[in-house]
């Protein structure tokens, strides 16, 4: 795979970036479109050079071989969402990567806005964080697309010291989109003491393909609370790209969960800066990943300042020939004294052919931290099997026993007991079977 | 109940069951007795259908079944049960939902209706009661993190929910304290039945200062070398294993049967 700034695909996005002159907005964005677009011209696809990609090659992107369109009329039409994952104070809907309907206006104190007419209610702090993102680089090549494409994009601000309750996001395809690759952007800000909960919930209807990549923005205020929950069980024929980004100040908790059920290529890229003192963020997840599915978690935290906490937890549950990717860092900067760190992530093969690559990185420059990390991949204990079938289990219900509880133990961090059972429930309807030692099943 | 006959069996493909044959009729407690080696928790663990342990000779009759042609969990289903020397944690998995699970299986091979959680509940406090088991070990995950003693007590229990036909207890009284040994033995006790065989493997004699046997054998390099009553255990605990080996006086007590 030659993956030089030549390939093909980017020189269609390329293309694609210049006839999209009716890219509008305030002067200061189409400079800053332009310069993405120049980077993302540049730097070209990610290969296995590049260090944050190794394990994740981009072949089934360049199979879907998506354009990436403007801000044409490219919603709606025929997009079908998922019942809701969980009842929730408010819903927005994105359809092929646009915002569907009206915005709900129906959390007291919770500013709900397209991106257009949240850059012009908060136009400093907006353009602040979209100037001050990374695009440099083959390993930032979506995000640079993102950014050259911005137009569509949903802006949530949270007053200080509002509790404002729940915003579950639906995320759809139609099929006609799935020669699209969909840019959209989500910038949360919450106040000083203002705490939210997001449930993001990426379904599909039918066997969709299609191209999606989000970036996420977050500005956590002092003592700022917010729970952020995905989950995704999209088709195989779906490329899902996400990148969150949350800056934390003093006392600001982040805590998020993601699940993975579904998708054909699906990367997580989650990048925390406890900037304050004794910020928190827990970044937990499970993938339960079958035949030829790929997920990828990168997840980053930098402990910037003393008395911070962060802990990574996840699982992975491998059959069939799928692959999954964990890389968790967390970089404890100088005078960041007193940090607290807990890494961890245990996966299982249920297959030969399943393949997981799996790295914690921690580097501490502070003094007085603690700091804990392990990562396992393995085998179902056939020594809990055989005690089980002694019980009367069949194998079969032994390994499955066993796999969800794996599993639970990530469901089982969630606050919100009934959501936590349902997507519990979830896991448990996608895990694929074992390998039976005895052929019993 | 159960008949062993000639049984061979090797482990990693050493012989440790040299010829082993045993008879047990329904009602009957029988002690497995000998010293380390002798292949005491080979018998338990070919019974209940361990991967490992293969047999190369011999049967296994089980209320007139040819037990070695089960899967372990079939072998569970017609009744056998083996309480495990060292039972297994795992984790995650909630010690309730685990027997349930477990005793609706039996059930439902057995064309038995599935109990719901109100009626397992129902069946779970008795017998925690019965055993004089503190209910937090319900709310626990299968063994995990559980004391020696409270693992042993869990097999214990789970044998009372499950009331299978033949049980084995593997070394049920190792690593137990006295009050322990007795609460373990107590609950042994309360389950013998008429139509209940018991197997208790041991090393000592105290357990059986509290679980009477019908039937004492020692088992010694794969065979059974002597059976007898109760009192053959005392002997035992007098002389050590050590007449054995020199030469063979096998005091076949057999009138001692009931």
């Amino acid at each position: 795979m030659d993956t030089s700034p030549t390939t093909p695909l980017v020189e269609k996005w390329s293309s694609d970036f210049r006839s999209a002159h009716n890219l509008q907005g305030p002067e200061w964005m189409r400079e800053l479109q332009a310069s993405a677009a120049a980077q993302f011209s540049a730097s070209g696809l990610p290969t296995r050079k590049t260090e944050a990609w190794k394990y994740t090659p981009v072949r089934a992107l360049e199979t879907l071989n998506p354009s990436v369109s403007g801000p044409a009329p490219r919603a709606r039409q025929n997009v079908i969402f998922p019942e809701p994952v969980c009842p929730a104070g408010a819903v927005a809907d994105i359809g092929n990567g646009c915002l569907a309907g009206d915005l709900p206006d129906t959390i007291a104190g919770v500013t709900l806005l397209p991106l257009a007419k949240g850059l012009e209610a908060y136009p400093e702090k907006l353009q602040g964080m979209l100037a001050c993102v990374d695009l440099e680089g083959a390993a930032r090549i979506f995000t640079a697309l993102n950014t050259a494409f911005l137009d569509q994009g949903l802006v949530v601000h949270v007053g200080e010291n509002v509790k404002a309750g729940s915003l579950l996001i639906r995320w759809a395809f139609s099929d006609e989109q799935k020669a699209q690759l969909n840019n959209f952007r989500i910038l949360l800000l919450l106040d000083p003491g203002a705490e939210l909960e997001i449930i993001e919930q990426y379904e599909s209807a039918g066997e969709t393909a299609g191209a999606l990549n989000v970036v996420t923005q977050i500005d956590l205020a002092e003592g700022a609370v917010l729970k952020h929950i995905r989950v995704q069980s999209e088709s195989d024929g779906v490329v899902l790209l996400t990148s969150t980004s949350v800056e934390q100040a003093a006392g600001s908790n982040y805590c998020y969960s993601g699940f993975d059920l579904g998708g054909g290529l699906v990367r997580h890229e989650l990048d925390s800066i406890l900037a304050g003192t004794g910020a928190e963020a827990g970044f937990n997840g499970a993938f339960i990943l079958d035949r030829k599915r790929h997920v990828d978690n990168h997840v980053s935290v930098e402990h910037a300042a003393r008395g911070c906490s962060s802990t990574q937890f996840f699982r992975g549950v491998l059959g069939g020939s799928s692959r999954g990717v964990f890389n968790g860092r967390a970089l404890i900067s100088p005078g960041a004294d007193e940090s607290k760190v807990k890494q961890s992530n245990a996966n299982l093969l249920l297959s030969t052919l399943a393949e997981m690559d799996t790295k914690p990185e921690l580097e501490i420059y502070a003094d007085e931290v603690e700091a804990a990390h392990g990562a396992t991949v393995g085998q179902l204990d056939e020594a809990a099997i055989f005690y089980m079938r002694s019980r009367g289990l069949s194998d079969k219900q032994a390994r499955r026993m066993l796999t969800s509880a794996f599993c639970h133990a990530v469901t089982d961090r969630i606050e919100d007991r009934v959501l936590a059972e349902r997507i519990a429930g979830m896991l448990d309807a996608v895990m694929p079977d074992g390998l039976p030692a005895t052929g019993d099943s | 109940m159960l008949e062993v006959k000639d049984l061979h069996a090797t482990v990693g493909g050493k012989p440790i069951l040299k010829g082993l044959s045993l008879e047990i009729a329904d009602g009957e407690v029988h002690a497995i007795m000998g010293p380390n080696g002798a292949g005491k928790s080979t018998l338990g663990n070919v019974i209940a259908g361990r991967e490992g342990y293969e047999v190369t000779a011999g049967e296994v009759i089980y209320r007139g079944k040819n037990l070695l042609e089960l899967e372990p969990e079939e072998r569970a289903c017609e009744g056998v049960f083996l309480a495990f020397q060292y039972p297994v944690e795992i984790p995650g998995v909630n010690n309730t939902y685990f027997l349930r699970a477990a005793l609706n299986a039996q059930r439902k091979y057995r064309g038995e209706p599935e109990l719901d959680s109100m009626q397992f509940l129902k069946l779970v406090r008795e017998k925690l009661q019965i055993l004089h088991i503190n209910d937090d070990l319900m709310h626990r995950a299968v063994n995990e993190g559980f004391s020696g003693g409270e693992k042993k007590r869990n097999e214990i229990f789970q044998m009372a929910v499950l009331e299978p036909s033949l049980a084995i207890l593997d070394e049920t009284d190792s690593g137990l304290d006295i009050d322990a040994l007795r609460l373990v033995a107590e609950g042994v006790n309360r389950l013998r039945a008429e139509d209940r065989a018991i197997i208790v493997v041991t090393h000592y004699q105290r357990l059986l200062d509290h679980i009477v046997p019908d039937v004492v054998h020692v088992l010694a390099d794969g065979k059974i070398v002597a059976s007898g009553g109760a009192n053959l255990a005392l002997k035992l605990e007098e002389e050590g294993y050590a007449w054995l080996e020199q030469g063979g006086i096998v005091p076949l007590n057999v009138e001692n049967r009931p």
